[in-house]
């Protein structure tokens, strides 16, 4: 019996600290947006899709390097952070995109830029989620479940 | 007694004098994170600063009454300036200086500041201003300003762009002006800027025409593109149509260029980025012109006398170009492989036809800060080819390696091996400094 308990509560820590480190996709209150999949969610992160389905244009914010939802941001990618600013300035130079993705240095500008932006979207630590931040389903499901896949 | 009790004081005073040395935050790292903290926190009051500022300026009844809760119609002006995304003119730059040695005392394609005579060089290529501006939402300006390097260090300038884009949705982006056509993935991908590429030249079919290049580099019109709905497919089309008026000199500089006199080009093209396999593009394009083939001498543009039999300047070939190619670029991997077809036939006075074949392969694997990468490229313009008589029969590997001295700054050194067709085995040496800033 204390065998299983200990087991249990092994097992429901690693839980715990996965789900915290869930990084969940915010948006502004008025987008319509609800879900998306791992593949949008590259795609915009990527720049190569700009506008949202309601038809407002997508306006990335990202947090600096080094920080945990940039590792995850990276890992979306599937880039080093070498290769995701340079990925950047050639797309500027090719005319795909008119800036790079702005950089913000902490969660409270990611909020207000949330807000001040219809067509804000930002990565976000789950326990750093505020009032004003909508959050994404992404394939299903929405940070803290089981499966989610943003971490 | 009182000596030693003096003693233990100052041992006493002195190892607590230590120990708030070692507790005070001097390493590197808490420094680091309290010089974060204060930026942060500048960032912020900055940002506080100016939303106070446009609050104190804005009239108490101004407000929208569609708008957003008062703490939100605050905050919108107010960031936006900050973020600099909105009006005003971005510029960007890229330049390159180059060395690059031959076998043979004559220039090849784009003759730089090629001295004759001798056989190796330094030249600065194409040093490009980069310039956009947002005017709306939608809507945004692009302009690429190239000061192209010519013969004895003098320097011209290109317009190579100049974009008014308007981006109605994902579905539908217009650009109007003087664009890149996307003829190939090469031209999209890569562009003017020799930073963007990874070796120290462009594959000879996509050099640039005003270089001596194969196709139809630029052109003056509209291009639409845009997503067509075809869920993890990721189908893309393109659509172009416009003037372009290409003067293309001979790529051994022998002093005579062709003025094509072009029509009304037509290019229309579909390309798809699937889901499942991130970093695959494949796609096609059909090009489709009326072209001419003006012989003149450079730079006065005086017609040149054509030879015997040949048809006269007012003939007309109706260019056909098809493309096709298959690109993976992930995981530090860049493999490019575009083949071409170049159809010209003649229009009203004769029934040829000539057809240049062309393609490029190129492969290269990032190491770190060094990418080596291997390149192979064919194109072959029949002997009786009148357009690109200059042109021939070429093809031969290339390889070398790009070394990314940080962000801005790549250095590249590369060989080519060239085979022609009635002519000796051409052997290069480059090495490039590519910049962005």
């Amino acid at each position: 019996m204390p065998l299983l308990i200990c087991l249990t509560s092994l097992v429901y820590v690693q839980v715990a600290a996965a789900q915290a480190d869930d990084v969940a996709v915010v948006v502004n209150d008025h987008n319509p947006v609800t879900k998306m999949s791992r593949a949008e969610l590259r795609k915009i992160f990527a720049g190569e899709e700009r506008t949202w389905p309601a038809g407002f244009p997508i306006r990335l914010f990202v947090r600096a390097p080094g920080t945990h939802e940039r590792v995850a941001l990276l890992k979306l990618l599937g880039m080093t952070e070498d290769e995701y600013r340079r990925y950047w300035t050639a797309q500027v130079l090719r005319g795909e995109a008119q800036t790079e993705p702005f950089t913000l240095p902490s969660n409270g500008m990611q909020k207000e830029a949330l807000i001040a932006y219809p067509g804000a979207v930002a990565l976000v630590n789950l326990q750093d989620v505020k009032a004003g931040m909508k959050v994404l389903r992404v394939e299903g499901r929405k940070p803290g479940e089981a499966g989610y896949s943003l971490n | 007694m009182r000596h030693i009790r003096w003693t233990a004081t100052v041992l006493f005073l002195f190892a607590t004098l230590c120990y708030a040395q070692d507790a005070t935050p001097t390493d590197p790292e808490t420094v680091a994170e309290l010089v974060q903290q204060i930026k942060d926190l500048q960032t912020r009051v900055k940002l506080l600063e100016s939303q106070r500022n446009h609050a104190d300026a804005t009239p108490p009844n101004a407000s929208n009454p569609s708008a957003e809760p008062s703490d939100r119609t605050a905050s919108v002006p107010a960031v936006e300036p900050e973020l600099h995304d909105v009006h005003g003119i971005q510029w960007r730059g890229f330049g390159e200086v180059d060395y690059k040695v031959l076998n043979q005392r004559a220039a090849e394609l784009g003759a730089y500041g090629f001295v004759p005579g001798s056989q190796g060089n330094f030249y600065t290529g194409d040093f490009g201003l980069f310039l956009t501006s947002k005017l709306t939402d939608k809507a945004s300006i692009l302009a690429e300003i190239i000061f192209e390097e010519g013969d004895a260090q003098t320097y011209q300038v290109d317009l190579r762009r100049l974009l008014l884009n308007y981006d109605y949705n994902d579905h539908l982006k217009m650009s109007f002006g003087r664009y890149q056509t996307d003829v190939g993935y090469y031209n999209w991908a890569f562009r003017s800027a020799a930073w963007l590429q990874t070796t120290a030249d462009r594959p000879l079919v996509m050099e640039f025409a005003t270089n001596g290049g194969l196709l139809p580099t630029q052109a003056i019109g509209v291009s639409v593109t845009g997503e067509i709905p075809s869920g993890r497919l990721g189908l893309n089309y393109v659509a172009e149509y416009g003037s372009s008026d290409t003067v293309r000199p001979d790529v051994n500089d022998d002093g005579h260029a062709t003025d094509e006199n072009n029509g009304n080009q037509v290019n229309v093209g579909l390309f798809l980025r699937p889901d499942a396999v991130r970093g695959l593009q494949i796609g096609t394009s059909y090009y489709h012109d009326k072209i001419s083939n003006n012989v003149v001498t450079q730079p006065s543009g005086i017609a040149f006398p054509q030879p015997p039999g040949a048809p006269g300047p007012s003939a007309r070939y109706g260019q056909t170009i098809v493309n096709g190619y298959v690109v993976y670029v992930a995981h530090g991997v860049e493999f490019l492989n575009e083949g071409f077809l170049i159809r010209d036939a003649a229009l009203h006075f004769s029934d040829t036809v000539y057809n240049t074949p062309a393609f490029y392969s190129q492969i290269s694997k990032q190491f770190g800060h060094i990418r080596p990468f291997f390149r192979y490229q064919y194109v072959n313009a029949s002997s009786n080819n009148l357009i690109y008589d200059d042109v021939g029969l070429r093809f031969g590997p290339s390889f070398g390696a790009r070394y990314d001295l940080n962000d801005y700054i790549a250095f590249k050194a590369q060989l080519d091996h060239t085979v022609r067709r009635d002519e000796p085995d051409l052997n290069g040496l480059q090495f490039q400094l590519a910049f962005t800033f």
